[in-house]
């Protein structure tokens, strides 16, 4: 099971209610987020869209989590108040597959990590949310952009693995505008918690005008 | 002058996207708190897009005594909980981008005035970018916008509460939509639409 760090954002929550996911992941929000939340994960995805300051209050938990040899995967922005590293912002282009489709946003990829093995060039990268202009000295760099600027790297240095990118797998699959993010995610997921999601994306109405069922 | 709160879940983007004016001034209120902000102060409740649900769902009675006096609500994002008084956002991915329109339904305050639907259709040349989902409307709503398939895509509802609702089917509005669009006429467009709901929509007790 993966904890879904979870900012009350509805692409976070249809993402984790789809139901080729739901038995992988699970909602942790964030301002009840406890040592106990993480009991028995695998792995912690911190999605686009998160609260970087409820994260900075509670980065013990997430190193602790490391420390013990588990995954955590960094999407989107972030602060170095929680990590050491500095993500800048960047204009987002979310249409160069139109106007520019031989320039993608990422040029430069590490097919020989897991999550990017057997991945095409267009599956590997659909859009980027900024850019790190400072990683750690222990960090490996497993994509970059035209301009050699960092769009997401990995370490061990914490004792499991840290790894953390500004493309934003999690809220955009969720939000269901981007067809193909299925091979993405799958191969992410599968390396965070050792399970292939199957079947489709299929959102529930029996999830939407709820309770918030942790209350 | 409007005194508006904004919900604020630290999301990138989100201070820049509504900037005090000489007619409007925003406080951002942060959802790390279990209880309700005080919301008396405020004419205007702004819940921008990639709002914290949670928070509005655990906040639902305080934005209910809001409307009940007589105040106004906008919604720009999916309202997965059920907090907002009568209509109900619903996601859904059975329907192509490719495929989206929409249509002006009704406009009797004439919030499109100087506004291009066309825009909020097209962004860089791509159809539906703008909303996600629909909202099942309460009957007592009035529809502003429909999508291809005859579905709410805005809705303004002036008869639920004493108060008034605007709810967009997550379709960000602002005067900055951070990462969902950067194509001029769909910028012009978000932006211009929001200052006609800010002027025209507004009641501001004369005191």
């Amino acid at each position: 099971m993966i904890g879904l760090l979870f900012n009350g954002v509805w692409s976070q929550y249809a993402f984790a209610k789809a139901g080729k996911y739901q038995h992988l992941y699970r909602l942790l929000y964030i301002h009840d987020l406890t040592e106990a939340s993480l009991q028995g994960l695998k792995a912690i995805a911190v999605p686009f869209q998160s609260n970087q300051a409820a994260i900075r209050e509670r980065k013990g938990l997430i190193y602790n989590f490391l420390k013990q040899g588990g995954k955590v995967f960094v999407a989107g922005d972030s602060t170095a108040d929680w990590l050491d590293a500095q993500w800048e912002d960047r204009p987002v282009n979310n249409y160069w597959w139109v106007k520019d489709p031989n320039n993608p946003p990422v040029s430069q990829t590490d097919y020989s990590h897991p999550i990017y093995e057997g991945l095409s060039a267009r599956h590997a990268c659909w859009h980027t949310h900024g850019v790190y202009t400072r990683i750690p000295e222990h960090a490996r760099i497993v994509q970059t952009n035209g301009k050699g600027e960092v769009i997401s790297w990995e370490t061990n240095h914490y004792g499991g693995t840290l790894f953390v990118t500004t493309l934003d797998p999690i809220v955009e699959h969720g939000i269901q505008q981007i067809t193909h993010l299925d091979h993405y995610v799958d191969k992410l997921t599968e390396w965070l918690c050792g399970v292939k999601p199957e079947g489709q994306f299929e959102m529930q109405a029996a999830d939407y005008g709820v309770a918030w069922e942790n209350d | 002058m409007i005194k508006a709160a904004v919900i604020d879940n630290g999301i990138v983007g989100l201070r820049e996207s509504y900037l005090d004016q000489p007619h409007v001034q925003y406080d951002f209120l942060p959802t790390h708190q279990a209880t309700a902000p005080d919301f008396s102060p405020y004419d205007l409740l702004v819940v921008p897009n990639g709002t914290d649900q949670v928070a509005m769902y655990r906040w639902r009675e305080a934005v209910q005594g809001f409307l009940n006096q007589g105040k106004t609500l906008f919604c720009f994002d999916g309202w997965f909980t059920n907090w907002l008084p009568g209509s109900q956002w619903m996601a859904d991915n059975s329907k192509k981008t490719i495929d989206i329109r929409y249509t002006l339904k009704s406009d009797h305050y004439g919030l499109f005035e100087g506004v291009d639907l066309d825009h909020f259709i097209f962004s860089n040349g791509i159809s539906g970018w703008w909303a996600c989902g629909y909202i099942q409307p309460t009957p007592n709503a009035e529809v502003v916008v429909a999508d291809t398939w005859g579905r709410c895509i805005m809705l303004l509802d002036e008869q639920t509460t004493p108060g008034t609702i605007f709810a967009t089917a997550s379709g960000p509005l602002g005067d900055y939509a951070y990462g969902t669009t950067d194509d001029a006429g769909s910028m012009e467009g978000l932006t211009r639409l929001y200052h006609n709901l800010l002027t025209k929509l507004i009641k501001i007790p004369v005191s």
